[in-house]
């Protein structure tokens, strides 16, 4: 258990994560020793350049993929001292989980797959739609209940995977990218309501973005580089003085590597 | 990091404290599975249309085999129960008759009931201008009784008390009368042509052989031979015409069917010839249970077939599902829960195959069976059951479904369940 009187605030702790994976017999890292903590109410947005180990950080805070160094406390817990299988029930129970292409269950009407989690979880299909008819109205897709869900449009589907994930009451969300595939209009909508969920039911969210115009709707924004953390920083709600914050280490970064 | 930590970081099987596994409920699993079968309808369709084919012409040929086999074994036994045993004398070599010493012999032997002879004199019947060869055959009472014999005209027990005859239509017809029925009352004369052996060796006076009359009481049908030419009459009334007392055939009835085998042996060794409708059972049964063999070699070609319908239509559900179970799993979908979810799609299918071909291919036979029984009305032939599914069968089937089901289901199911969450999430 972590100290007991952080515990109350801090949601999720990161402690010096390290990965590589091994291509072709050889070792590479990906991940050069990542630490940071989220507090409890949070929504912070993981930004940076493609291929810098923001999925796979989220897939090892998610409890999909092992670390080869360090560890992710969760609620307290500290997740890979488990069995696969406690991780599993604890996914389902604690975290809410959004992929950037949400992943459809293709014979199950739209309200069946928002209601997956409680199936996973034991109860019934019947049980689960009766949850899942209460979140479906909270993301404004009650008319779509019985469509097939790969019929949406892509934006209707984060919504659909937004509700999905909301299903058990998690205490914390992770999104990889959930508005990778949309336009700038839905994704703006996707993140207001997001934001909105975050502040009504002390949500704590993490997030990886591209977008810099979402940046507004975190509270935090952490950018990596190359496996690394260079900048972690407070949004002030100014997001123009957030955005020349980052231009600048960006900037900089740029800078550091043409040397 | 508290040693408590360090411990659960190092030795996570010790802790199981929070280690209550949940699984999907089977009505979900069952639910997901019937789903993927609905909505992908036509190949579904097709695999199940394989298994319930291959299962429908096994069922409908093994019910004709076993429904043709008990007909055929009804129609034998019908009119020969299996605890009678024929006896003759065909025997040539030893010429031995049924006399009262031969039918003592038999008595004596542990499991007959009771012994009842018939004695065959050929001879020419005469009805004024008519006239005919037929052999005569002289039987005790009970011999009526075991032989279950159709007489029309007069009651058995009132033939058996008579001195009259019972003859065949065929007969009757020969000796001039127009219809069977004009026999009835009317007397013929016969003359016998009687072999010694047969004949009371101590008859006071050894009866000529000249004509008798003898009066025609009640026609006998023959069920196999319409054409059949032969008359019936009481071994006591050839007694006193001609001093016959020993028969050349019998009938032994037996009282405990388990020793049926050795009164036989015992029988024969008395020089007799014995026969038993067991004997054509059996070969009956043998004949069939070849017919069975051929029937099983088709059938496992058959289902060998629909086994490799459904492989594949399991391995391509599993390759488009990739996706579908890694999400599963990244949601918390434990491995068992996507093995049950494949292993019972593929029960799901090899079991409404397996209904719907064993209850088709039951309903075709049994279809067939009436449209036989129909025309065989038409032509006079009475209807006949020839269609059988026993238990046995089912309970075979039932078992085949069951492990066609779980063997085509195994080898996809393991692989899903396999299948890591982050095959769904990476994307290329
Ligand atoms: N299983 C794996 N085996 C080998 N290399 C991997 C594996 N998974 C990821 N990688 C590599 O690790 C690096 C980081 O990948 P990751 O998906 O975390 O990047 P990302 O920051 O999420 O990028 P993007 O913004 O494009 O999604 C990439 O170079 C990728 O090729
Ligand atoms: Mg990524």
């Amino acid at each position: 258990m972590l100290d007991l009187q952080k515990e109350n605030e801090i949601a999720i702790k990161v402690s010096g994560i390290k990965k590589n994976f091994t291509v072709g017999g050889r070792e590479i890292p990906i991940l050069y020793g990542i630490d940071f903590e989220i507090k409890k109410g949070e929504f912070v947005l993981l930004v940076g350049p493609s291929g810098c180990g923001k999925s796979t950080l989220l897939h090892i805070i998610y409890g999909l993929e092992a670390p080869t160094e360090g560890t992710v406390y969760i609620g307290g817990e500290d997740e890979w001292a488990f069995s696969k299988n406690w991780r599993a029930n604890f996914r389902n129970d604690n975290i809410g989980f959004i992929p950037q292409q949400p992943f459809w269950i293709k014979s199950l009407t739209v309200i069946e797959n928002i209601a997956i989690p409680a199936v996973i979880a034991g109860k019934t299909f019947h049980e689960g739609i009766k949850i899942a008819a209460k979140l479906i109205e909270l993301v404004g897709m009650s008319e779509w209940s019985n469509h097939r869900p790969y019929d949406l449009s892509g934006g209707q589907q984060q919504r659909i995977a937004l509700a999905r994930s909301l299903l058990l009451d998690p205490k914390f969300l992770i999104a990889d990218e959930p508005t990778g595939n949309l336009d700038q209009k839905a994704g703006e909508q996707l993140m207001e309501l997001l934001q909105n969920i975050s502040q009504r039911f002390q949500i704590t969210i993490l997030m990886v973005t591209h977008n810099t115009e979402q940046y507004k709707f975190g509270t935090r924004i952490i950018q990596m580089v190359d496996g690394k953390i260079i900048s972690d920083t407070l949004n002030k709600h100014s997001y123009q003085a957030i955005k020349d914050d980052l231009n600048l280490s960006e900037n900089s970064n740029e800078a550091k590597k043409s040397k | 990091m508290k040693i408590v930590q360090l411990f659960q970081k190092f030795s996570p099987r010790l802790f199981k404290k929070k280690e209550e596994v949940k699984h999907m409920r089977m009505s979900s699993v069952l639910l997901i599975g019937y789903r993927n079968i609905a909505i992908n309808r036509t190949r579904s369709l097709l695999t199940i249309g394989g298994v319930s084919i291959g299962i429908g012409v096994i069922t409908f040929l093994i019910s004709l085999g076993f429904g043709v086999q008990a007909m055929v074994i009804r129609d034998v036994t019908k009119n020969n129960p299996t605890d009678i045993i024929d006896v003759s004398n065909e025997n040539l070599e030893n010429f031995v008759v049924l006399n009262n010493e031969t039918i003592g012999k038999i008595k004596n032997i542990p499991g007959v009931k009771s012994v009842e002879v018939s004695a065959d004199v050929g001879g020419k019947f005469i009805n004024g201008e008519a006239q005919t060869d037929a052999i005569l055959y002289g039987v005790t009472p009970g011999y009526v009784t075991l032989s279950n014999m159709n007489i029309e005209g007069i009651s058995a027990g009132d033939f058996t008390a008579s001195a009259g005859i019972v003859v065949t239509p065929r007969l009757a017809a020969m000796l001039g009368f127009e219809k069977p029925q004009d026999a009835l009352g009317r007397e013929v004369e016969y003359t016998a042509v009687v072999t010694k052996d047969i004949v009371d060796p101590n008859a006071e006076n050894p009866a000529e052989q000249t004509s008798k009359k003898v009066k025609i009481v009640g026609i006998i049908s023959d069920q196999s031979k319409t054409d059949a030419v032969y008359a019936y009459t009481m071994l006591e009334t050839l007694k006193t015409q001609y001093n016959i007392t020993a028969g050349q055939r019998g009938k032994i009835l037996i009282g405990n069917i388990e020793k049926i085998d050795l009164v036989r042996a015992q029988v024969e060794q008395l020089g007799l010839v014995t026969e038993s409708v067991v004997d054509t059972v059996n070969d009956i049964n043998s004949f069939f249970s070849i017919v069975r063999i051929v029937l099983i070699v088709f059938g496992t070609i058959i289902m060998s077939i629909s086994a490799m319908g459904m492989m594949n239509t399991l391995s391509v559900s599993l390759l488009q599902r990739t996706k579908e179970v890694g999400i599963l799993k990244a949601l918390g979908a434990k491995r068992t829960d996507i093995f049950k979810m494949f292993i019972f799609e593929a029960i799901l299918i090899s079991f409404s195959g397996g209904a719907i071909g064993l209850l088709g291919g039951y309903g075709v036979a049994k279809g067939l069976n009436a449209i036989v029984n129909l025309v065989s009305k038409r032509y006079g032939i009475s209807a006949a059951d020839f269609v059988l599914v026993p238990n046995i069968f089912i309970i075979a089937i039932v078992t085949f479904i069951v492990v066609l089901g779980i063997s085509t289901g195994l080898f996809p199911a393991r692989r899903a369940s396999k299948i890591h969450a982050l095959e769904a999430l990476r994307y290329e």
